[in-house]
């Protein structure tokens, strides 16, 4: 896989790339992550999914250095990830939180002081994203006084305020509003064309697919699938859409054809051999009309089945 | 603001100082962050969180109530003492005779001597009768009439001590006088070389009694600092942890840094809290009856907030731990029991022992936060007993920081349940 640099060509600086090689995590007996290994290309949106207990959240874990890792290693441009490089990452982890009883300006004005900002710097960044995510006026309340789905949007300030130049967020579409998705989306593609790598992880396979340049898929701990959403489809194999006039069912009987469904006159068939193609249709205007045979192309979510399978 | 660009190659490692390192390289299209670039903190990290740890905590409303209940409590006990010192006691006595009157009168002139609060009068009343009602319904306490060989206080329950020792000295006065002059001398003759000078080697004019409350204040001031406090830090500990935002403040500072922050900040409010109690006390204190123990008091109390501060010091820190320890606030009340057990000990130790005990105790750390300065008040302390001691409890708390860090980063981002002390220091980091 090679490094997406356009954007940070075009703004003149190099960007870092964020890389996985080999990542292992056991917890006791249990290999929780075995041999991750993957790139989150600088000026990329890489989506990261997977089933529950898949190891998503274990290895954005062990590569925010939350975790300790058991072998192998987390690179960032090239060379191994300090704690000061962390530092400037954005972060979003699994479980939300945020003090419950401080206000929401205050709270956000601490978190980015620790992370070097100065206070007059992140209430700047800080007022400005609330204000991107229609929070502007809810900026005095305690958090505890605020919707889940508010709370939510607080937590994405707290990891994409200031400049990070990286980010790693776990779920961070989870609880949003399709108002708010987009806003969020807005402002991830913003800090993709700033350069930054960004590797989110989510179960919603759709908005993955629409938002992504790349994809991880993981399964049990390995990676079993990488690419961008057309390179994965184009690994899976074609499936065909039959309409006849008739009865379809003789399908099942041909050679080279795999049917995957039956529904009266319409068929969804998978061609396996070269010359299926023409066997099939040969066969079908032996016996009636053909109304439609079209390529069907593959859902991410239907990729997502094969390769986890 | 000044606006430095990092130089285009990436972040160079951990050797560059993360303050110096820029949030992003340079200014860029977007519109988010409006310029925001370079932030150069202005404060060490450790000092941010301490800083978060006392706004919060002085800005909360059961702290603000609690510190004021306790000084309303402590003034309370001075305007008491006040009040109980200016209060004039009188004491009305019946008498049927003007002999009677008479000895009331020598009585209240030397119980007047005696203490200047109290005064005794003296109720002509025509008889038994008018005597005997004039005691039950309250507005006499005692009856003073002459019987057989000498004479009788009548009540309707128990007489006051100072008012039945002076009407005995009157009484007893009267009669030494009349039979002194019956055999042809004088009381002065009769008393001459009877006087008894009381002269103590120690010097100390501290009553047991007053060391004894001196203890106790102590104790429970720092018991109740301690566990307030301590409950407190381990709170907000666990707080963190359970929201996973300790995982967000861990990427960006170290977490030994925001234990510093949590111990430091804490201890600052622990200490301001209890130099204004102990102010307060003290004042209290001065409008009492104990206002001349004053300066001795004020030694044993500077020695209490010194001993305090260091062994708070090292109890915040191992409740910080216990607080790491705990994977949700439920796990607190077991990961803390320790602690409070210990703190427990201490406090019923510190007025339960007495002689030996006492010293030993005034040389164990924590204990001798409320020992050393018990035995300094009752002036039982050569002066390089304090010393020593405080040695040693600064030992203690050297120790427990470092063993308390090293199980603090270790349990702080283990998310598995609640973890004990010994697993704790296993884990590998």
């Amino acid at each position: 896989m090679t490094t997406n640099g356009t954007s940070a060509q075009a703004s003149g600086r190099a960007w870092s790339d964020l890389e996985v090689r080999d990542l292992r995590r056991d917890f006791g007996e249990v290999r929780a992550v075995d041999g991750v290994s993957f790139t989150v290309p600088a000026g990329a949106l890489t989506g990261f999914v997977g089933g529950n207990g898949a190891g998503k959240t274990t290895t954005m874990r062990m590569v925010m250095g939350v975790l300790s890792i058991t072998a192998g290693e987390v690179l960032w441009g090239g060379r191994p990830i300090t704690q000061a490089d962390r530092r400037q990452l954005g972060y979003m982890p699994e479980e939300r939180g945020l003090y419950p009883k401080q206000p929401v300006l205050d709270q956000l004005i601490y978190l980015g002081r620790l992370r070097g900002m100065s206070t007059a710097q992140a209430r700047t960044s800080v007022l400005s994203h609330l204000e991107r995510l229609g929070l502007a006026d809810r900026s005095r309340d305690h958090v505890e006084k605020l919707s889940l789905g508010n709370q939510q949007r607080v937590q994405i300030v707290a990891a994409l305020m200031g400049r990070p130049r990286g980010l790693v967020l776990d779920e961070p579409f989870s609880g949003l509003d399709p108002e708010a998705v987009d806003s969020m989306a807005d402002l991830l593609r913003e800090h993709t064309s700033r350069g930054v790598p960004v590797l989110f992880s989510s179960h919603q396979l759709d908005l993955v697919e629409r938002l992504c340049e790349q994809l991880v898929v993981l399964a049990r701990g390995k990676v079993v699938a990488t690419g961008t959403p057309d390179e994965l489809r184009s690994t899976s194999v074609a499936r065909h859409r039959l309409v006849l006039s008739g009865d379809a069912g003789w399908v099942r009987d041909l050679t080279g054809v795999h049917t995957v469904d039956v529904d009266g006159s319409t068929a969804l068939l998978e061609l396996l051999d070269p010359g299926a193609e023409r066997a099939l249709l040969t066969e079908a205007l032996r016996r009636g009309e053909v109304h439609e045979f079209s390529a069907q192309r593959p859902s991410l979510a239907q990729i997502y089945r094969e390769v986890t399978a | 603001m000044t606006t430095t660009q990092p130089s285009p190659t990436t972040p160079s490692g951990s050797s560059s100082s993360p303050d110096a390192s820029g949030w992003g390289p340079g200014p860029l299209d977007s519109s988010d962050a409006a310029g925001v670039e370079a932030g150069a903190s202005e404060a060490p990290a450790w000092l941010i969180v301490a800083t978060r740890e006392v706004v919060v905590r002085v800005t909360n409303r059961a702290f603000i109530v609690s510190t004021l209940l306790t000084i309303a409590l402590i003034a309370g006990f001075g305007a008491f003492s006040l009040w109980q010192g200016s209060r004039t006691t009188t004491y009305t006595v019946a008498v049927t005779n003007p002999e009677g009157s008479g000895l009331v009168t020598q009585a209240a002139a030397a119980a007047h001597q005696d203490d200047q609060k109290v005064t005794i009068d003296a109720r002509q009343v025509p008889d038994e009768a008018a005597a005997r009602a004039l005691v039950e319904s309250g507005d006499a306490v005692v009856w003073l009439h002459d019987a057989a060989g000498g004479w009788t206080l009548t009540s309707a329950g128990e007489v006051p001590i100072a008012l039945t020792s002076a009407l005995e000295g009157a009484v007893r006065a009267d009669a030494l006088a009349t039979n002194a002059a019956a055999v042809g001398t004088s009381v002065e003759a009769l008393e001459k070389g009877t006087a008894v000078t009381v002269v103590r080697f120690d010097g100390s004019p501290i009553e047991a009694g007053f060391v004894k409350g001196a203890t106790f204040a102590f104790a429970l001031l720092f018991l109740m600092a301690a566990m307030m406090f301590g409950q407190q830090i381990a709170a907000s500990v666990v707080e963190e942890k359970q929201s996973r935002l300790v995982e967000i403040i861990a990427t960006a500072i170290p977490l030994r840094q925001l234990l510093a922050g949590k111990v430091g900040g804490n201890s600052v409010i622990a200490l301001g809290q209890v130099v204004l109690f102990a102010a307060v006390g003290l004042i209290a204190v001065s409008f009492s009856e104990w206002s001349s123990l004053l300066p001795a008091l004020s030694v044993a109390v500077v020695w209490f907030v010194l001993y305090f501060v260091v062994g708070f010091f090292a109890l915040a820190c191992l409740f910080a731990v216990a607080g790491a320890l705990a994977s949700r606030v439920e796990d607190l009340q077991s990961t803390t029991a320790p602690l409070t057990t210990a703190l427990m000990l201490v406090y019923f130790a510190s007025f339960g022992l007495s002689g030996t005990g006492a010293v030993i105790a005034s040389y164990v750390p924590i204990a001798s936060v409320v020992s050393m300065p018990a035995r300094i008040l009752a002036g039982e302390a050569a002066w390089w007993e304090p010393v020593v001691s405080l040695g040693f409890m600064a030992a203690f708390a050297a120790v427990t920081v470092l063993v308390g860090e090293k199980v603090y980063r270790r349990s702080l981002l283990q998310t598995r349940g609640r973890l004990t002390w010994r697993e704790a220091l296993r884990t590998p980091e």
